[in-house]
């Protein structure tokens, strides 16, 4: 029986059904995708007319384009306030549970909750929280005596308004990967810590924080390659990047250039930038949050 | 012995690939295989079920998605023939939905389209059958109709859709407001210039003078205010520049709603809210009028139901302070010149018309869906394409459908929109680009330029 496993010769046949899968719906429409942001497609579901004039028109284009600035911006910001707000509130969420006695696994729960709801499910309860007539958080303002409607979404608030809801569904996701690396440090340490006379932030400081240094890596890099992708709830929240296209996100403005301008040469030029942006970010982010060997 | 076990594995994973392969074409296979025995069969026997897929936007909201459901289950146990119903909300996802459709070869047996622009590529691939060439087997189809008020496809001029309920555009006014603001309705002798004092004073009055989401549905608006500098007769012309005559008036109707959105008629917060949102503000009494299409009827009644799946829980008093009148012209436009008219219909797929069990069930299906019974239902207050239209029974009808009526009787004309034949990504500027173009963010001339040449470019 031992044998089966030296020999190897029908190892490749058994890889095959997961490469055809992986190349038919992977590689070939990134390939094709490639392909057709230098051709003209008017409507999605349409073939490709011609090769667009000059060929690389939607490059062009592409640097030109106002709306891809902001998207880039946005998506700058949205890393930012992953970073900030989802893995820092994460760790400071997770050391505090950490040093409780009683309840980690349901503050786990209450933490991970926002993670199994469904991102438009959330988006359109947000819509309501943030609604401008009878929304409420303007009925709470108003029954504090604010005279006039805040309108939460227009453009001085709104990408406040956006980013609040996503920063706060992933806080949970990134709260359990620490907590569980700070249960990974053994106790032990801890107790030496505490009879050589070291406090509750020095033990933090010293013992925690540098075990879970990979962890946190980890965190950065998934929060920042998470952050490219966001697309479901900013697009509940801001379809069409409402108001005047300032909270166009790169996946948003992606969607929308193909799905809703009908322009699906050209929301195939952005699907290349994302690809681009995303390798070039994730090894910015591994070469900057680069894991130690302890 | 192992290395037979490995070749039982190699060889379960070849025939599991081959079995993935058979399948596959033996379901082809069966698509095309079965279709001639099926239609053999009913050829034969002419009585056996067919199971018929039909795509239509008698959906969620749409006021006619319960006639359209009765409707169906009437055909079904009528002619002992299936429904496959696939219908969806009449919106641009749907467009692009059925467009894909066509082109991967998954379209619908029957469908229930717009009849403009939006129909081009599928008729253009010959994919839809004309009513001439049904009529060729099937004498009596869409006889009821008449021919002249079936629209033509704008690819070829030939008849494909057979027309169910037209519809119109109006002005929705909430009279509670207006009583409030101390204004009268607007009516046919209304010009543009009453309708912004209107305006003004309901605004002074503490209300929002017009509930319209200009980030999210300015498309009313974009009608009629392009409209407005323009008479029926040319409407429906596309500008060749956004420098020439007609390009100048598409530049002065979007100057008109910019102009609106400076004097503050419109919601505070118009760029940023859904079309829901200033519907609400309408039917909740904190503004006046409301620029929607027929179909928006269904809607307010809807709204003044204590359940809104409920009819019996309508509360008549508030909807008697609903009212619909004509959206105040200027320059050549009369009042009373209304965009409206019969823009979508049945068509029928060549994929079902080569098949003959399900062409006999689709010819069968349309016939009675725009049978002389079933359109008056669908119909209600707006116009239909019947020879010989049933009186309306105004018994039948809420207060609201009776005023639409009443002011339809006035209406001078009614003119087809022109977005219908300027669709796709050529309104990206002027559409989705409303809000930059009413904050002054972008040149007006510039953005009907822009959509006028993606146009010129797509249509080449």
């Amino acid at each position: 029986m031992s044998n089966i496993y030296k020999n190897k010769k029908w190892l490749p046949l058994f890889l095959v059904p997961a490469f055809a899968f992986m190349a038919l719906y992977l590689y070939y429409p990134f390939f094709m995708n490639i392909l057709n942001s230098f051709q003209s497609i008017r409507t999605l579901g349409l073939p490709a007319g011609e090769w667009n004039d000059p060929w690389y028109i939607n490059y062009v284009t592409l640097i030109k384009d106002a709306e891809i600035w902001t998207s880039l911006k946005n998506t700058c910001l949205m890393i930012v306030v992953t970073l900030i707000v989802q893995v820092g509130l994460a760790l400071v969420l997770a050391l505090m549970v950490d040093n409780v006695k009683h309840g980690t696994q349901f503050f786990r729960t209450v933490y991970f909750f926002p993670i199994v709801i469904s991102a438009t499910a959330l988006g359109l309860l947000f819509n309501l929280i943030f609604l401008y007539d009878k929304g409420m958080l303007n009925q709470i303002l108003e029954t504090m005596g604010k005279a006039s409607l805040t309108d939460w979404k227009d453009e001085s608030h709104a990408l406040m308004t956006m980013m609040l809801p996503v920063a706060w569904q992933y806080v949970g996701f990134y709260f359990v990967i620490i907590e569980t690396g700070l249960n990974g440090i053994s106790s032990e340490l801890y107790e030496s810590a505490m009879i050589d006379g070291a406090s509750r932030w020095q033990r933090v400081k010293y013992i925690s924080l540098p075990l879970i240094h990979n962890v946190l890596c980890t965190c950065a890099v998934l929060g920042v390659t998470g952050a490219l992708k966001v697309f479901d709830l900013p697009w509940t929240m801001f379809p069409k990047g409402m108001p005047i296209k300032s909270t166009f996100l790169t996946g948003t403005y992606m969607y929308y250039q193909t799905m809703e301008a009908k322009n699906v040469d050209y929301g195939s030029t952005i699907a290349i930038l994302i690809v681009v942006l995303g390798i070039v970010l994730s090894q910015v982010t591994n070469r900057i949050f680069k894991e130690k060997d302890y | 012995m192992k290395k037979i076990w490995n070749i039982a594995l190699a060889a379960m994973m070849a025939v599991s690939f081959t079995a993935c392969g058979t399948d596959t074409s033996s379901e082809t296979g069966t698509d095309t295989a079965d279709t001639p025995v099926s239609s053999e069969g009913a050829a034969s026997a002419g009585a056996e079920s067919v199971s018929l897929n039909v795509t239509t936007t008698f959906a969620g909201e749409d006021g006619n998605a319960q006639n359209f459901k009765n409707a169906v289950k009437a055909w079904e146990s009528e002619t002992g023939n299936k429904v496959v119903d696939t219908s969806a909300t009449s919106d641009e996802n749907f467009k692009t939905r059925v467009v894909t459709d066509f082109e991967t070869g998954s379209e619908p047996d029957v469908l229930f389209f717009f009849n403009g622009a939006d129909a081009n590529d599928f008729v253009k691939a010959g994919k839809v059958v004309s009513i001439d060439e049904i009529r060729a087997e099937y004498p009596e189809y869409a006889s009821n109709m008449d021919d002249g008020r079936i629209a033509a496809s704008p690819a070829g001029g030939v008849k494909y859709a057979v027309p169910v309920n037209g519809y119109w555009e109006a002005l929705f006014a909430n009279t509670e407001v207006l009583d409030a603001a101390g204004v009268a309705l607007p009516d046919e002798n209304t010009s543009w210039e009453d309708f912004l004092d209107i305006c003004q004073k309901v605004k002074d009055a503490g209300y929002t003078p017009v509930a319209a989401a200009l980030g999210n549905i300015p498309h009313y608006w974009w009608e009629f205010g392009i409209f407005n500098h323009q008479t029926p007769e040319n409407h429906l012309d596309i500008p060749a520049s956004s420098e020439d005559e007609l390009g100048q008036e598409w530049v002065a109707g979007l100057e008109d709603i910019k102009t609106m959105y400076e004097l503050g008629y419109f919601p505070d917060n118009t760029l940023s809210a859904t079309d829901d949102e200033t519907f609400a503000m309408f039917t909740d009494g904190k503004a006046a009028f409301l620029l929607d299409g027929s179909w928006k009827v269904g809607g307010i009644v809807s709204a003044c139901q204590s359940d809104p799946e409920d009819a019996s829980t309508l509360d008549t008093a508030k909807l008697d302070h609903f009212d619909v009148t004509y959206f105040p012209g200027q320059d050549a436009r009369k009042t009373t010149d209304l965009i409206g008219g019969l823009s979508m219909g049945y068509y029928i797929t060549r994929k079902a018309w080569e098949d003959p069990a399900t062409r006999e069930a689709a010819v069968s299906f349309v016939e009675y869906m725009t049978s002389d019974e079933i359109v008056p239902l669908f119909a209600q207050h707006t116009a239909t394409a019947l020879n010989n239209a049933p009186e309306v029974d105004e018994s039948q009808f809420n207060s609201l459908q009776i005023k639409a009526i009443r002011m339809m009787s006035k209406v001078t004309s009614f003119t087809g929109a022109v977005q219908d034949s300027f669709s796709g990504e050529c309104r990206t500027s002027t559409f989705d680009g409303m809000p930059e173009l009413v904050t002054g963010k972008k040149d007006i001339a510039e953005a009907v330029q822009e959509g006028l040449d993606t146009y010129y470019a797509t249509q080449g």
